[in-house]
């Protein structure tokens, strides 16, 4: 999906330095949440396993 | 003070070129520290023999943080609108840490009450401040998509739990090598306790900050690429108007609404509270359980699991059959849902856990599609602020909810004699909060026009303090 600003300002942020950004951003947040996950499906795989 | 300028709302405008796709993590780093609140029962038993306190004493920690974070809520909501998102972020980052290390403290030097003003009191502020901070910056960057852009984040808050339970045992055997996270009756020693929170604090904070660092809000006038503001305006129940906090508060609409997420919130924590003995109740044969501890404990799991997928999934359907319609599915499936749950949830445990699956499903969704319905109704001038208000709602569900199953369960028996029957009486007074809820949604309207800001006549101020739009009045009278 394409997403931008309509407007052009200045200062505008580098596409590279931005690409790094949200690569870290979202590695943050998936680890994260993957663990969470994860160890909850270990955990919950105890109810069925009865 | 550079460091504290760079927080301030005019030097948080996103440069062109700025992807909107960073909020949401940003969003999510808040929301994944603070969803913790929902992890404190993995060393309550801990906390109880380290200070011999009660249930009750230690209990009233959450409470303090539950109590303040509908407070901060509601207090800040204005602020956290005028001061824009990356301060509110920081703010929170800090009142969360230091609560932390203030309970931390106390748990060192044996006083009780320390605890209560770190976590519950301080903590507390932070839980609320940063509930709230992201939203309106969300449903700004993602006009077309409010209900994904807020279900993504508020996902983040039933994610919390999910991180911090797992993660809390594995630091307290780290630090307590004596201490069994498998053994229910294992408590860790009041050093490990020190060292978990003081472990949580600090990287909470650091993780926090990454929000901070790549929050942005959009500048005046940006919408998305391909976004038409007047397809919003063509639905029946979206408002291109904006109306303020303190005019919010004085509609029937938002009181109805109340109603709705209380009603919702309500039904849902009376599951969530009382989910592990719950399971083994429904399979109790000869007076003893044929689901184990640790099976029990894996539904709790599964529960969160729902909880938090409900808030991504349900919300982001919103925004294609709209809010009104998705709160009828959660309210009107869920007394369905509830019903069945008390005439055959007992006849199998696969049946059992799908029904209480999607009720908590329902649940989360409740949460996350608020925000976007507040925006539908109020606009975005000032939606975060009228969503700290509306979360008092939570508050008093959290108090209704635990009330109304555990008054019913006490009048029925002991814990460890109950059955499924036991249950029915409490599941069907939920029914009825449900229904509730129902009535309360359908009779939500437009707010009429004499609540909406009238357009601005002035250039907007150079302070980037927000300012509604162009105000369009849709003449539907309530």
């Amino acid at each position: 999906m394409t997403v931008g600003p309509e407007n052009e300002r200045p200062g505008s942020e580098q596409p590279g330095k931005q690409g790094v950004r949200l690569l870290l951003s979202w590695l943050l947040v998936a680890a994260l949440l993957g663990y969470g996950v994860v160890q909850t499906a270990i955990t919950a795989a105890k109810l069925f396993a009865r | 003070m550079p460091m504290l300028s760079a927080l301030d709302h005019q030097h948080t405008v996103a440069p062109a070129g700025y992807s909107r796709w960073l909020i949401p993590p940003a969003a999510l780093s808040v929301h994944l520290c603070i969803g913790q609140a929902y992890a404190t029962s993995v060393y309550k038993n801990s906390l109880i023999a380290h200070f011999g306190a009660s249930q009750t004493a230690i209990g009233v920690i959450f409470s303090i943080a539950i109590v303040m974070l509908g407070l901060s809520a509601a207090v800040g909501g204005t602020w956290v609108e005028a001061n824009g998102p990356r301060k509110a972020m920081f703010v929170s980052a800090c009142f969360w840490a230091t609560g932390f290390l203030v309970g931390a403290l106390g748990i060192a030097t044996g006083q009780l009450w320390l605890v209560y003003l770190g976590y519950g009191f301080l903590g507390g502020i932070g839980l609320g401040i940063g509930y709230i901070s992201p939203v309106s910056t969300l449903i700004k960057w993602f006009p077309d998509r409010p209900g994904l852009a807020t279900g993504l984040a508020i996902m983040g808050f039933g994610g919390g739990a999910m991180v911090a339970s797992p993660l809390s045992r594995q630091l307290l055997s780290l630090y307590d090598p004596g201490y069994n996270p498998a053994n229910a009756s294992s408590v860790a020693s009041g050093g490990a306790l020190v060292g978990l929170f003081v472990t949580l604090g600090i990287g909470y904070f650091v993780i926090m900050m990454f929000g901070v660092v790549n929050v942005r809000v959009p500048a005046p006038g940006w919408r998305p690429a391909g976004f038409d503001p007047a397809t919003v305006a063509a639905k029946p129940m979206v408002t291109t108007a904006s109306v303020s906090a303190a005019n919010a508060i004085r509609t029937r609409s938002f009181w109805l609404l109340w109603i709705v997420l209380f009603c919702n919130v309500t039904a849902g924590i009376g599951i969530l509270e009382q989910a592990s003995p719950m399971i083994q109740d429904f399979f109790r044969e000869n007076g003893t359980s044929t689901v184990a501890a640790a099976a029990a404990g894996g539904f709790v799991g599964l529960l969160s699991l729902f909880n938090m997928a409900g808030r991504f999934v349900w919300s982001s359907t919103s925004d294609l059959i709209g809010r009104k319609p998705i709160y009828l599915i959660y309210l009107g499936v869920g007394m369905v849902f509830y019903a069945l749950l008390a005439l055959l949830g007992h006849t199998a445990t696969a049946l059992f856990v799908l029904l209480t699956c999607v009720i908590l499903s329902f649940y989360g969704g409740g949460f996350a599609t608020i925000p976007a319905y507040l925006r539908d109704l109020f606009g975005t001038f000032q939606v975060g602020a009228i969503h700290g208000r509306l979360l008092t709602a939570w508050s008093a569900a959290g108090i209704a909810g635990p009330l109304i199953i555990n008054g019913f369960l006490d009048a029925q028996g002991k814990p460890g004699t109950l059955t499924a029957a036991a249950y029915r009486p409490a599941l069907f007074t939920m029914v009825g909060v449900l229904a509730v809820g129902f009535v309360a949604n359908l009779l939500i309207r437009p707010v009429p026009a004499r609540f909406h800001e009238p357009a601005p006549t002035a250039p907007a101020p150079s302070r980037d303090i927000p300012t509604p739009p162009v105000a369009v009045e849709r003449g539907s009278a309530q």
